[in-house]
């Protein structure tokens, strides 16, 4: 018997069991250890490709650095054809 | 005693499988292998569905896992701990992902829960405590289920809401008031 209700709860009256082999088969102690290593490894020890991330933030950092450059040497590139304009 | 007890022996030998997790994560298997499948059932009653179970499971013993240097015991078991976690991430999914928690009715549990508001006819019980119980909102049925339907003790309800047992004891009293008033009307 399912119901629906309004603050989002189903109540059931069927019994829910499950047997020792259905609840076994998701068990996997190896997965849980793997997944511990992987959130608990410190961030220098991740290769930067493998961390999607960190890979990104760097790459937009090095795009900001490089438009800055890029604009510091346009002005450096300009200023003195005006200064020789200006002494003409 | 009820199946969720634990005498101070089995708190005591606990704590030193904690600390050995606490020593090398691969030491917490034997404390995987011991709440696994409880934590499952507690997270299968909520959802009734396996894999979302197993999903939310494997969370629930990851943020153990990372945590368990944290955990040290004040008077909140091990178990309590876990279970607290367990209901923290399966309230978690259900705000997330707006979806509609279940609430496993357990036939005896009614029955108890019709006797301490009084009504001693049984087969009217499942049905006028079910009516009864829609329309309280989900904080009261969180503490209806632990208490009633998976049969804990106060001070179990109590470590699992985090509420002390004393308190937890005075919001069931007063919900089960509260139903009485809902049957009457």
């Amino acid at each position: 018997m399912k119901t629906k209700q309004k603050n989002a709860l189903k109540f059931e009256t069927d019994n829910i069991h499950l047997s020792d082999e259905q609840i076994d088969k998701h068990k996997n102690f190896n997965k849980l250890i793997h997944e511990y290593q992987a959130a608990t490894k410190p961030l220098y020890k991740t290769p930067l490709y493998k961390n999607k991330k960190v890979f990104l933030v760097v790459l937009i950092i090095l795009l900001i650095i490089f438009i800055i450059v890029e604009a510091i040497q346009k002005e450096e590139n300009n200023s003195p054809s005006q200064n020789i304009e200006q002494t003409k | 005693m009820n199946q969720h007890h634990k005498s101070d022996k089995d708190i005591q030998l606990e704590l030193q499988q904690v600390n050995a997790a606490k020593e090398d994560p691969r030491h917490f298997n034997v404390l995987y292998e011991k709440y696994f499948k409880s934590i499952y059932v507690f997270i299968y009653r909520r959802t009734g569905d396996e894999e979302l179970t197993a999903d939310i499971t494997s969370c629930v013993f990851l943020k153990a896992l990372i945590n368990i240097k944290k955990y040290e015991y004040k008077g909140v078991p091990f178990s309590g701990w876990l279970f607290r976690i367990a209901f923290n991430e399966v309230n978690m999914y259900f705000r997330k992902n707006k979806a509609n928690r279940i609430v496993s009715i357990e036939q005896g549990g009614i029955l108890q829960m019709a006797q301490e508001v009084e009504i001693t006819n049984n087969t009217e019980a499942l049905k006028l405590m079910t009516n009864a119980l829609k329309k309280l909102d989900g904080d009261d049925i969180h503490l209806i289920e632990l208490r009633f339907f998976e049969k804990r003790s106060f001070a179990e309800v109590g470590e699992i809401i985090g509420i002390t047992g004393n308190n937890a004891k005075v919001r069931i009293y007063r919900i089960i008031d509260k139903l009485k008033r809902l049957m009457k009307l």
